[in-house]
């Protein structure tokens, strides 16, 4: 992998446009490369837009979460 | 929540960013027994002296009472394939189901959290079953956040790449020193010729 397209693939993740599994295939081997490269960029790991195929699923998630969280005071 | 539950971790990359950011204890935080499956966990530690790796051992250590890792039998065929020098990629998240099928034998009334990363949680279906609950680890994050637990998600995100910069840079520069001395070593030898 290139440096101009190792560049371009962290742009398209961080824009939400590639996912990490997408990013292995391609030629990152672990996370902390995936994080590296964000901060050269000096960009941020996409935070999930409440959209897709598991959004009731994952809404759950939060639920269970806050009410844990509530449940510990 | 008086029912069997449990947070299990499906992907090295939430552990990675919580340990870059000095943030892993955010994962304690709701009370939950976390699990982290056999693979997962190799895959985050196996490489001795790793940017995190280190850390992600002493955490657990030290939070024995609430984190698990969890033996599979993907975990068994990950092993296997490190040896014969196989590809490993995308095992964590089956052993992660097998964690999951594993736990649900165990209770069938059980109820489970599985964390994401979070462009394949919005992107690549995922399981389908009352019993769970998907999470990324934004959506963590944010949950966190909105009670006050931690300062923000931003400012956890933002630590943790500017610690994988600083690792990367370091990485570079440790090849770009084994480049110049293999240079030297070549150019030493041509000298005696």
């Amino acid at each position: 992998m290139t440096e101009g397209e190792r560049v371009r693939l962290i742009r398209q993740y961080a824009a939400g446009e590639i996912t990490w599994h997408e990013l292995r295939e391609r030629g990152f081997s672990d996370y902390v490369q995936v994080l590296g490269a964000l901060g050269e960029a000096g960009l941020r790991p996409p935070v999930a837009r409440m959209d897709g195929p598991n959004t009731d699923a994952r809404r759950r998630g939060r639920a269970l979460v806050r009410e844990a969280l509530r449940q510990r005071g | 929540m008086n029912r069997p539950f449990a947070l299990i971790v499906t992907d090295t990359s939430p552990l990675f960013t919580l340990v870059l950011a000095g943030a892993l204890d955010t994962l304690l935080r709701p009370g939950l027994p976390v699990r982290i499956p056999d693979a997962v966990y190799i895959e985050a530690t196996r490489v001795h002296g790793a940017p995190g790796a280190e850390q992600i051992v002493e955490w657990i250590n030290a939070h024995l009472d609430l984190v698990q890792i969890v033996p599979t039998d993907i975990g068994i065929d990950q092993q296997r394939r490190l040896e014969e020098g196989r590809a490993t990629r995308g095992l964590g998240e089956q052993a992660a189901i097998e964690v999951l099928e594993r736990f649900f034998r165990g209770d069938a009334t059980a109820e489970a959290l599985l964390l994401f990363e979070d462009a394949d949680i919005e992107k690549r279906r995922a399981i389908v079953d009352q019993r769970v609950g998907l999470i990324s680890t934004g959506d963590f994050l944010r949950e966190l956040e909105a009670a006050g637990l931690i300062q923000s998600t931003d400012h956890i995100l933002d630590q943790a790449t500017a610690q994988g910069r600083n690792v990367e840079r370091q990485r570079r520069a440790g090849e770009h020193s084994a480049t110049r001395t293999r240079l030297r070593g070549q150019l030493a030898r041509r000298a005696d010729d």
